[in-house]
């Protein structure tokens, strides 16, 4: 019976790396592989090569390494964060246990002559290959870690031994915790017991300090040694070694610094892993109820973030009252925003935004009186310019109720009697709206508020025309930044569709994201580039003609006028492909 | 009035529909029949414009689907097997938003009746997740008939429907075609088709087999015998085979 569960592991496997290796036939992933597999050689492989002691010139630096001294400290840090994580594993959860099996193979298994033991240890083979992989992820993205001593191998490893464990003692725990439900314990009671538990040996921890120990003083933290020396005694004194010990154990592969001592560590680490197996193996309680309710969510929510619907994945979505009431006549392109605000949060609003200004117009004026305030509006404008900076970043990967959270509607839409570009323009407008709003208000914040010295020249009436001209820029500028990640849902569907689906990300994913993160801040920067050029160059000549807010005024028609030419020719362009595009044909493997 | 002529689709070096004609009439149900994997979701997929044909011509209600695709869709209705909705619209909500769409003038006193017939209007408030298959996809008709639309494609109608489902799906279905309208489907669920379609047309990888209506195919393939059902029809002219 194991040697078919084996089967059905190994083959899906190849499976799935055939049809990914099949995909890349596809020049686009093709194109996104290289720039991925250059990345990571880039970033990782070769920095690993360079790890390695110099033997050229006598000028290189040898790698950086931890002192000796500080490996016990942290050794015990490590162990301390793991114990931290396996205590949180007793507390959070408060359901059944349910192994997450997929739905199909709850219909193969659950109903197969197959021991409960044996499904246990197909799932424990099964996530080892994810196991394996996340140990080797982390060990290429840290470089492995050279100033910890020991080798990629041994970081590995020691990352598969951390992983494993936790794996393990988090299936116990659940395993464990069912048991206790079924013998009427609720979940709250259970986290009384652990958080007593660890408030009793925090308390021991502490008296024991009292009694032996000074509490920490100023001269602790006066250079870096003397802070890992007063943090040394505080963890290997009292109760907290003996406590550690055993999570010592798991992560003493990861920090062995030499061959020997990684020899030496293994001894104890596999004799917690093969405990912690034992005790898995032999808590034998039905789990299956469980996970079929899991699974049945699992798929319900992976449908969810696939549609990148972060909402539905997060918990039970609520009908909403609109934003506003939809006429049954007028421009279409008007549906999709009134529909795609429907999917957000009711805090955008037209009503907020007009609270939210009229809250900063009013607080800035009035601040404005007092000179004592000064350090209140330096603050709100260093708040605002991080806002400006985030959203104008990382916005349009956030906002994303457009065309990349419709795209499994999309045979729908193309029924519709509609252009391409009506539908894309339709499906921007909400993120447009909502990251506009953002902007604004983190500019009028800036606007109010941005005192300084050598801003004298920034007079009110000057700031009105900057303030005036910039609420048109704003929203053509995020329509032009949205355009990027909604066409790379157009051109790269089947990437969209798997960003967030664990078991399909890979190295072409990788690269494609990259190119689209870079792809956006090029398309900005070349958009931005001849408009901001011409509009400096014109208030600089004009100024002196027409007065500076009248060159500014004039500059940022010019800007919009620009901008929005740009955006009309993206609309058309995505328009076009999403007439022709047929998703069907790209998500098939 | 749906006329295809040559219609062609290629995936790639694949052929999927090989040079389709046929015309179908208002009032007229066409049943598209044929083994999985025929062309069937493939055709009806060009006809109503989701995906650009490779050649040929199609005319929906008299307008040509390829040079002018907005006026041609503006008299169709698509359903797809699978009814697609918006996660975030309640049943009301889908219908507010396909109005403006379609720009259908006080949808509210179209949608209400609408709701009635399909047994919906006490869900008007819920969301799709709320739904069971049956009625997401009356919600999906819903929304489709809200702009009167005079041509109407049916992918797998009846597939996933309970017996009264089937029943009143078509009785929906005639309902609309006695009005005037003109409907192409496809199904696997043969006896039930003969009780809807007026017209047959027998797709088999890609091509067509024959068409007519019922009679006409009948008679082609019973060779003389009486009383052959459909069925029995359809294994003798697709040779019995998955394609
Ligand atoms: N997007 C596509 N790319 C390539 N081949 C496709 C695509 N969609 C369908 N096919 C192929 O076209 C043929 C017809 O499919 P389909 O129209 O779905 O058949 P039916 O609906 O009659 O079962 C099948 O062989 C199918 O594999
Ligand atoms: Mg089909």
């Amino acid at each position: 019976m194991f040697g078919a569960l084996l089967y059905l592991r190994l083959t899906s496997l190849r499976n799935t790396v055939l049809s990914r290796v099949r995909r890349l036939k596809q020049p686009k992933y093709l194109v996104g592989a290289i720039v991925g597999a250059g990345y990571f050689y880039l970033m990782f492989f070769r920095r690993m090569a360079a790890g390695r002691p110099p033997v050229h010139g006598p000028g290189a630096h040898g790698p950086v390494t931890v002192p000796p001294e500080l490996l016990p400290t942290l050794l015990a840090l490590g162990a301390l964060i793991l114990l931290v994580i396996v205590v949180l594993g007793w507390i959070l959860p408060d359901q059944r246990a349910g192994l997450t099996f997929t739905e199909a193979e709850i219909a193969f298994l659950f109903p197969a002559p197959v021991r409960r033991r044996t499904l246990i240890l197909y799932k424990l083979i099964n996530s080892q290959v994810a196991i394996m992989f996340t140990a080797a992820i982390i060990t290429l993205v840290t470089g492995s870690w050279g100033f910890l001593g020991g080798s990629a191998l041994t970081h590995g490893i020691g990352w598969w031994f951390i992983l494993a464990t936790l794996n393990l003692h988090f299936m116990g725990a659940s395993f464990a915790m069912t048991r206790l439900l079924d013998n009427g314990i609720t979940p709250w009671r259970r986290r009384f017991a652990v958080l007593g538990l660890v408030a009793l040996v925090a308390l021991v921890t502490l008296a024991w300090l009292w009694r032996d120990l000074r509490a920490p003083a100023a001269a602790d933290f006066e250079s870096f040694r003397t802070a890992a020396a007063y943090l040394n005694t505080l963890l290997t004194s009292g109760p907290l070694p003996w406590l550690l010990r055993p999570a010592e154990f798991v992560v003493g592969p990861f920090f062995a610094p030499d061959t020997p001592a990684f020899l030496a560590a293994l001894g104890p680490a596999l004799l917690v892993f093969a405990l912690h197996y034992i005790w898995v193996l032999r808590s034998e309680v039905s789990f299956e109820d469980a996970s079929i309710a899991k699974s049945e969510k699992r798929a319900a929510k992976i449908a969810a973030v696939r549609e990148g619907n972060w909402r539905a994945a997060s918990g039970a979505i609520k009908a909403r009252k609109p934003a506003f009431r939809l006429a049954s006549t007028g421009r279409p392109e008007v549906a999709f925003l009134w529909k795609n605000l429907l999917s957000t949060f009711p805090i955008f609003r037209l009503g907020t935004l007009v609270t939210l200004a009229l809250v900063i117009l009013i607080g800035g004026l009035w601040i404005d009186v007092f000179p004592g305030y000064r350090g209140v509006q330096t603050g709100a404008s260093a708040f605002a310019l991080f806002m400006v900076a985030y959203t104008l970043f990382l916005g349009p990967q956030l906002a994303r109720q457009d065309f990349r959270s419709d795209l499994l509607n999309t045979d729908i839409l193309k029924t519709y009697p509609l252009r391409g570009w009506q539908v894309m323009l339709g499906q921007i407008l909400t993120p447009v709206a909502i990251l506009s709003s953002i902007l604004w208000l983190a500019l009028l914040i800036l606007l109010l508020m941005v005192h300084f010295r050598q801003l004298a020249w920034l007079t009110p009436s000057l700031r009105l025309v900057i303030g005036l001209g910039l609420v048109p820029i704003v929203p053509v500028l995020c329509a032009l930044q949205l355009l990027v990640p909604n066409a790379a849902a157009l051109l790269f569907p089947a990437w969209a569709q798997t960003m967030r689906n664990r078991s399909e990300r890979g190295i072409e994913m990788l690269g494609q994201r990259l190119i689209f993160i870079a792809g956006q801040l090029v398309v900005i920067v070349l958009a931005l580039l001849p408009a901001a050029g011409g509009a400096a160059l014109f208030i600089f000549i004009t100024q002196h003609w027409i007065g500076l807010p009248a060159a500014v005024a004039v500059a940022a028609g010019g800007v919009v006028a620009c901008l929005a030419a740009e955006v009309w020719c993206g609309l058309w362009l995505l328009g076009e492909r999403f007439e022709k595009f047929d998703l069907s044909a790209e998500l098939r493997p | 009035m749906i006329e295809v002529t040559g219609l062609i689709k290629r995936y790639g070096a694949f052929t999927a529909v090989k040079e389709l004609s046929f015309t179908v009439r208002p009032g007229e149900v066409l049943g598209l029949v044929g083994p999985n994997g025929a062309g069937k979701t493939t055709t009806l997929r060009c006809l109503a414009g989701i995906i650009p044909a490779t050649a040929g011509t199609i005319h929906i209600a008299g307008q040509d689907l390829t040079a002018d695709p907005v006026a041609a869709k503006r008299s169709l209705a698509f359903f797809p097997d699978e009814p697609r909705l918006f996660d975030y619209l309640t049943v009301r909500q889908h219908l507010a938003f396909v109005a403006r769409i379609y720009g259908v003038a006080h949808h509210e006193d179209i949608a209400q009746p609408l709701l009635e017939e399909l047994e919906i209007a006490d869900k008007a408030d819920q969301l799709p997740g709320e739904l069971s298959r049956g009625m997401k996809q009356k919600l999906a008709i819903a929304c489709g008939l809200l702009h009167a639309p005079s041509v109407m494609f049916f992918d797998e109608p009846l597939t996933g429907l309970d017996p009264l489902g089937i029943r009143r799906m078509k009785d929906s279905i005639l309902k609309r075609a006695r009005a005037g309208a003109t409907v192409v489907l496809s199904s696997h669920l043969l006896h039930l088709l003969e009780e809807v379609c007026s017209h047959v047309l027998i797709l088999k990888k890609g091509e067509k087999i024959a068409d007519g209506t019922l009679a006409d195919v009948s008679a082609r393939f019973a060779n003389g015998e009486a009383n052959v059902s459909l069925e029995e029809i359809f294994i003798r002219a697709t040779g019995g085979t998955e394609s």
